[in-house]
């Protein structure tokens, strides 16, 4: 029996955290901004935010190639200047699943700032409080338990994304395959042994992770 | 001192507040959604007005004029907020603690441990605010908002989502605290009269963001200065009534077929006057008497309650709402006839000027 390659699953796994990593960055103040928001300007970036739960996987990946490839501006500017390549790389994988996956940790940390009580915030505000503090001593605290389940959320779709992945970084062998696009190809390649085990790693993540959301929002809806 | 005059367009009605406060309690009463809590909002700095100006000794906190609007964090008011807002994820003690966090952790914890034993809390440190019953959760809440020692102290419908019996010791606790631990300006929102006369000193009466009369609270109860702020304290019964005469110190008053007698003021008086007898002023007579400002009624309705009872009459054409105590008039219960003796003591009526 060929020894199995798990370069994959290693990939997979450093493309997921990075990712999960970005969109906790990025996504968390821009899911404040739009908790608070009640404008035109927020609703519309609102509907933006969701726009890849929505689009097919394709056409997200059609977007970044347009948006980072190698003819783009912003794929030239990244050459040229820090040489950073973005199609065909670990990067581009990278952003890819950050864009498909962000929107989870997005929707799901909104909903759980916008439960909180305004009263907490304008009670710390009269006690001398910064904003900035405020969020980190009062917002981020009670409404760890949906950032969680957000960040959880993000991370396994994150692992999964096959389609815009495959676009964006392509399918080279040991450099950026990652785990859902290895197990097509065990299956295309009649490796019955490699696909069917990597199917229940695949598995067997997802069960977890959902099992550990449930819990969350269980414990959420007690308090 | 606390002076107020600002403009606010809130969706249907404009907020146009002006007044000043000194030391001690003023109430600001009237309906829900009158403005009362926007105005504290406003106060505080939560909200901002259109124009106007907010001061607070001497110190400007808002001035559309000289373009000055302070931030919340940086007026020193003390807030306390219907359900308290105690942060539920912090302890009691990190709660007091949160407003000095710029303080050296020594003195921090110095002024806390006094604050918590003035508060009656010990023992309590430790604990998560759900853990606590209401009156420790406000005491709590009192206590974080004191250790800063606020120039001004706003509180905020404190007792509208309590019971009735907790209510009652909340709220005596909380005259007492303020009584005792607090020598600045407070301003209590409310919508309950009874509450407002029990704790404040002054009076404010609101309807639709603007100001009907501000006075001390007999002021309001005896001489409401117009038919919003008279409804507002609680007032029932409005008659439309002519001046027939003017006497050395009463009128003599006709409202269809009840003539009756008014103790005169010096307000400048119309002929047509609406006036006002508040439901628990009334008194019910024995049948056989006959004082003046006594009149037979038919009885329209009667709704009894724990220990009072609301009576509705007609009285020679004028429908009224009486309100008796239980005790003092035992045998209403049993009234099987449906007519009653009331009187209505002159001095009691007021009379607005419905011009």
């Amino acid at each position: 029996m060929k020894a199995i390659n798990l370069f994959p699953l290693y990939l997979s796994f450093y493309v997921a955290v990075t990712a999960s990593i970005i969109s906790l960055f990025l996504g968390l103040p821009i899911a404040y901004l739009l908790s608070k928001g009640r404008s035109k300007t927020t609703d519309f970036i609102d509907t933006l935010t969701n726009l890849p739960i929505v689009l097919p996987p394709t056409v997200l990946g059609y977007y970044l190639l347009v948006l980072f490839g190698r003819q783009s501006p912003i794929g030239l500017f990244l050459e040229n200047t820090f040489d950073i390549m973005i199609v065909f790389t670990p990067t581009g994988a990278v952003i890819a699943a950050t864009v498909v996956s962000m929107p989870y940790l997005i929707k799901s940390s909104k909903t759980a700032f916008m439960e909180i009580n305004e009263d907490y915030l304008n009670a710390a505000r009269l006690l001398g409080r910064s904003e900035f503090s405020i969020f980190c001593t009062i917002v981020m605290p009670i409404s760890w338990r949906g950032i969680a389940s957000g960040v959880t959320m993000s991370f396994v779709r994150a692992l999964g994304d096959f389609g815009t992945t495959l676009m964006v970084s392509g399918s080279i062998p040991g450099k950026t395959m990652t785990m859902p696009i290895a197990i097509y190809d065990a299956l295309q390649a009649g490796n019955k042994e490699m696909s069917t085990l990597l199917v229940l790693i695949m598995t067997s993540i997802a069960a977890f992770v959902l099992f550990t959301i449930n819990r969350l929002e269980k414990r959420m809806e007690k308090r | 001192m606390l002076e107020i005059s600002f403009k606010k367009t809130l969706g249907h009605f404009i907020l146009e507040p002006s007044f000043q406060a000194k030391k001690g309690v003023l109430g600001i009463l009237g309906p829900s959604g009158c403005g009362k809590s926007m105005t504290l909002k406003a106060i505080s700095g939560l909200y901002s007005p259109d124009l106007g100006t907010i001061t607070l000794n001497g110190h400007v906190l808002f001035s559309s004029k000289n373009k000055i609007n302070i931030p919340p964090r940086l007026r020193n008011i003390g807030y306390l907020f219907q359900n308290y807002a105690l942060f539920p994820h912090l302890t009691v003690h990190q709660n007091i603690a949160y407003g000095i966090k710029d303080l050296k952790a020594d003195l921090r914890n110095k002024k806390a441990a006094d604050i918590i034993c003035r508060m009656q809390l010990e023992g309590l440190e430790n604990h998560y605010p759900h853990q606590l019953s209401g009156g420790q959760q406000q005491r709590a809440a009192l206590a974080r908002t004191l250790i800063k020692d606020p120039d001004l102290l706003l509180l905020d419908e404190p007792f509208s989502a309590l019971d009735s019996h907790v209510k009652y010791l909340l709220e005596k606790e909380l005259i007492s605290i303020i009584q005792k631990h607090y020598n600045g300006i407070v301003l209590l929102v409310t919508h309950n009269i009874e509450e407002a006369y029990r704790i404040c000193d002054h009076i404010m009466v609101m309807d639709e963001g603007q100001i009907f009369q501000i006075g001390t609270k007999d002021e309001i109860i005896y001489t409401p200065a117009n038919l919003t702020a008279a409804r507002i304290t609680g007032c029932k019964n409005f008659l439309d009534a002519t001046v027939l005469e003017t006497h050395e110190d009463y009128y003599i008053l006709k409202s269809h077929d009840l003539l009756f007698k008014a103790a005169k003021t010096d307000q400048p008086i119309n002929k047509q006057m609406t006036a006002g007898i508040r439901a628990h002023h009334i008194k019910i007579s024995p049948m056989h008497r006959c004082l003046e400002n006594t009149f037979e009624c038919d009885i329209i309705e009667k709704i009894e309650g724990v220990f009072s009872a609301t009576i509705l009459v007609n009285c020679c054409g004028c429908p009224l709402q009486v309100e008796v105590s239980k005790t003092s008039c035992p045998h209403l219960s049993e009234i099987k006839y449906n007519k009653i003796k009331l009187h209505i003591p002159p001095d009691k009526i007021f009379l607005i000027n419905n011009a």
